[in-house]
C-alpha cells in the first residue's frame, strides 16, 4: 500500500511538473503571481487527475513485474528477498529517480531563480563606478575599526549571559517534562500515554517555530531589549533540551534497575541508584551544548531586537558602517569559536 | 526430611505473562537450608522466571510460595523489600551501576536498611561499609574498591555483584545463569566463589545453569523445566543420558566446559 501510494505521488509529481512547463512555458515560476493564482484550480484538479493516473499507471507496472522505486523503499522483506539482483541500469527504479531528480533540478534552478550573469557580472563585485560593490564591502569588513571594540566587548558579553540565563531556566522545566516525555516511561497505561502524546506534540510545535519568530513575539510582550531575546531562547531550549534528555531516558540499560530493585531498594533509590548515574553525564553534556547553540542563535536573535551583539549588528549595518560591522563580525567568531572548542573539550572530558 | 529443614516451599507456581505466554505451568518442589540447588532446562523453559517470581521482580499468577513457612506469594509494599532483602538475585548481565565504584556497587546491598535521604546523599552506616568491605576481600576484589565498576572484567563485575548480593545479609541467593556470559575459566572462579559461600557461610543457593558438567560438580541437588514443567528433581549423579535426552530434547549432545 505504501509504495504504491509512494510511487503515485512520482509520478503525479513527474506529470505535472511536465504538464506546467508544457502548458506555461519554462520559466513560468518567474511569471507573475497573478498567472499563477488563476490557474491553481486548475492545477489542483489535475493534479487530483494525476494522482490516479499514476496509481493507474503503477498498477500496469505491477503487473509488468516491473521494480518501481515504491517497492524498492516500502516492499516486504520476504519479497524481496525473492528478487534476482540486476545492474542498477536495468531496474526500473534508477530512471523513475534519475527523471525526478532531474525535473526536481529544474524546477529548483527556476524557484531560486539563479543568475549566473549577476554571479559573475562586473557590476555587482566592483559597483558601477568601479567604487563600492561586494567587493567593497568585503574590503571594509577585514578592515575593522576597532574603536567600538569596548562597545561590541560589552555587547556580546550580554550575549553569552542571555544564551546562558536561557539555559539555566530551561534545564529545571526540561528535566521535570523529560519523564513525561520518555516513551519507556508513560507506555504503562493509555492516560499516560496521552499525556506523553500531548508533551510530544507541543513540544514539537514549539521547536518548529524559529527562536527568531518567538523574540519578534517576546519583544511585543516585554518590550525590546535582551529579555525578550533571553524569553524566545529559553522556550526554544525548554523544547530542544526536553526532547534530548527524554530520549536519554528511553535508552537507559534496564539491568541496573532491576539489580538494584532486587536489594529491596524502594522507588525512590531505584531510580536514585540505578537511573540517575546513566543519565547525568548525558544530560550535562547535551546542556552544555545547548548553551554553546543559544549563543550563536542570542546572536540572531538580536537582529530583531533580542538584545545583545545581534542589534549593535544590525544598528550598523543600517547605516552602512561595515568597518565597524567587521569588528562585531570578528567578536562574534571569536566568542563562537571559544565555546564550541569549550564545550566539545568538557563534553569529551565528561563522557 | 525434617520439615524444619525447608527454607523454601514452592507449590503448583504458574506465571502467565500478560501476551498470554504460559512460562511455569505449575511447578512444585522444596528447599532446603544449606542446598546448593541447581535448575537446569532449555532456554525458554521458564527458568529465569521461577527465580524471577520468587523474589517478585515478576508476579506469580498462580499457586504458593512459603519462606520460612511464611506465605509470600503476593507481598507489597514493606514486606516486598522485606522479601527481596532476604532473597538476594545476581544476574547473567550483573546489572552493576557502571558508573560508581566497586564500593559504592556493593553499598547498595544496604539500601534496604537505610533510609532514602542517607543513601541519596550517599551515608551509609559504619557496620555496612565494614561489611562491604570484608565481602569485597571474600571474593577477592578489595585492591580495586574505588574503581569504577565498569572497569572490571566480566568476571571481576560477577564477583561484586556477590559481594553486593551478601551485603544485604539473605537467607537465599538467587543466580540467574551466573556464568552465561563468561568464558570458561572465568566461569570456574565465579563458581568456585557461590560454592565458598555455600559452604562457608551456609547461604542456600539457586542457581539456573546451562552447562550440565557445571551442574555435576557444583550442585548438591538438580532440578530441571521443560516447557514450564518440572521433568526432574534427584540428585546430579542420577542424570543419565536418558534424562538429558529428556530434559533437552532429543538428539542434543552433551557440551564440556573445561
Amino acid at each position: 500500500m505504501k509504495s504504491i501510494i509512494f510511487d503515485s505521488l512520482i509520478f503525479a509529481y513527474i506529470f505535472m511538473v511536465a504538464f506546467i512547463y508544457a502548458y506555461l512555458g519554462p520559466f513560468v515560476v518567474r511569471g507573475d503571481e497573478d498567472q499563477w493564482v488563476g490557474l491553481l484550480p486548475m492545477i489542483g484538479l489535475s493534479l487530483i487527475l494525476f494522482l490516479i493516473l499514476g496509481a493507474g499507471l503503477n498498477l500496469l507496472l505491477k503487473r509488468g513485474r516491473l521494480y518501481t522505486l515504491g517497492a524498492l523503499l516500502f516492499e516486504a522483506e520476504h519479497i524481496k528477498a525473492n528478487r534476482i539482483p540486476t545492474p542498477l541500469t536495468k531496474n526500473f527504479w534508477f530512471y523513475q529517480l534519475m527523471i525526478a531528480f532531474v525535473f526536481t533540478i529544474a524546477v529548483g534552478w527556476d524557484a531560486t531563480e539563479i543568475k549566473l550573469y549577476e554571479l559573475f557580472g562586473y557590476e555587482g563585485l566592483f559597483g558601477a563606478d568601479g567604487q563600492g560593490g561586494a567587493l567593497g564591502i568585503f574590503l571594509s569588513l577585514v578592515n575593522p575599526n576597532w574603536q567600538i571594540l569596548p562597545q561590541g566587548i560589552l555587547a556580546i558579553i550580554e550575549t553569552i549571559y542571555i544564551a546562558f540565563m536561557a539555559t539555566i531556566f530551561a534545564i529545571p522545566a526540561a528535566f521535570f517534562l523529560s519523564f513525561f516525555a520518555a516513551k519507556n516511561i508513560m507506555a504503562g497505561n493509555s492516560v499516560l500515554f496521552g499525556i506523553y502524546l500531548f508533551i510530544r506534540t507541543v513540544l514539537n510545535v514549539t521547536r518548529s517555530i524559529e527562536p527568531l519568530i518567538w523574540a519578534i513575539i517576546f519583544a511585543v510582550w516585554v518590550g525590546i531589549g535582551p529579555f525578550s531575546g533571553m524569553l524566545a531562547l529559553m522556550l526554544h531550549s525548554i523544547a530542544s533540551l526536553t526532547k534530548q534528555y527524554s530520549e536519554i531516558i528511553e535508552c537507559v540499560n534496564e539491568g541496573p534497575i532491576e539489580g538494584i530493585q532486587a536489594t529491596g531498594a524502594n522507588f525512590i533509590q531505584t531510580i536514585w541508584y540505578a537511573v540517575v548515574p546513566q543519565i547525568i553525564l548525558p544530560y550535562v553534556s547535551f546542556t552544555i551544548y545547548r548553551w554553546d547553540i543559544n549563543v550563536r542563535m542570542a546572536t540572531i536573535i538580536g537582529l530583531v531586537g533580542g538584545g545583545g551583539i545581534g542589534t549593535l549588528l544590525m544598528m550598523y549595518q543600517g547605516q552602512a558602517l561595515w568597518r565597524e560591522v567587521g569588528c562585531l563580525a570578528f567578536l562574534i567568531v571569536i566568542a563562537v569559536w571559544a565555546m564550541d572548542t569549550a564545550s566539545a573539550y568538557i563534553r569529551e572530558a565528561i563522557k | 526430611m525434617n520439615s524444619e529443614d525447608v527454607i523454601l516451599k514452592i507449590q503448583d507456581l504458574e506465571k502467565t505473562y500478560p501476551n498470554g505466554v504460559q512460562a511455569l505451568k505449575g511447578v512444585s518442589f522444596d528447599v532446603k537450608k544449606g542446598e546448593f540447588l541447581v535448575v537446569i532446562g532449555l532456554s525458554g523453559s521458564g527458568k529465569s522466571t521461577l527465580l524471577r517470581c520468587i523474589n517478585h521482580l515478576h508476579e506469580p499468577t498462580g499457586g504458593k510460595i512459603e519462606l520460612n513457612g511464611k506465605d509470600i506469594t503476593h507481598v507489597h509494599g514493606g514486606d516486598l523489600k522485606r522479601l527481596r532483602q532476604s532473597v538476594a538475585m545476581i544476574f547473567q548481565h550483573f546489572n552493576l551501576v557502571e558508573r560508581h565504584t566497586v564500593l559504592k556497587n556493593v553499598l547498595t546491598g544496604a539500601l534496604s536498611r537505610t533510609n532514602t535521604l542517607s543513601s541519596m546523599l550517599g551515608f551509609f552506616s559504619a557496620e555496612d561499609r565494614q561489611m562491604a568491605l570484608e565481602y569485597l576481600k571474600l571474593v577477592g576484589i578489595a585492591p580495586k574498591a574505588n574503581y569504577r565498576a565498569g572497569q572490571l572484567s566480566g568476571g571481576q563485575q560477577q564477583r561484586v555483584a556477590i559481594a553486593r548480593a551478601l551485603t544485604q545479609k539473605p537467607e537465599i541467593l538467587l543466580a540467574d545463569e551466573p556464568v552465561a556470559s563468561l568464558d570458561p575459566a572465568t566461569c570456574h572462579t565465579v563458581m568456585d566463589h557461590l560454592k565458598k559461600i555455600n559452604e562457608d557461610l551456609g547461604l542456600t543457593i539457586i542457581c539456573n545453569l546451562h552447562f550440565l558438567s557445571l551442574v555435576r560438580q557444583y550442585a548438591t541437588r538438580v532440578i530441571a523445566l521443560r516447557g514450564g514443567e518440572l521433568v526432574f528433581n534427584g540428585s546430579p549423579k542420577d542424570i543419565t543420558n536418558e534424562w538429558f535426552e529428556k530434559i533437552y530434547g532429543e538428539g542434543a549432545k552433551e557440551v564440556h566446559v573445561n
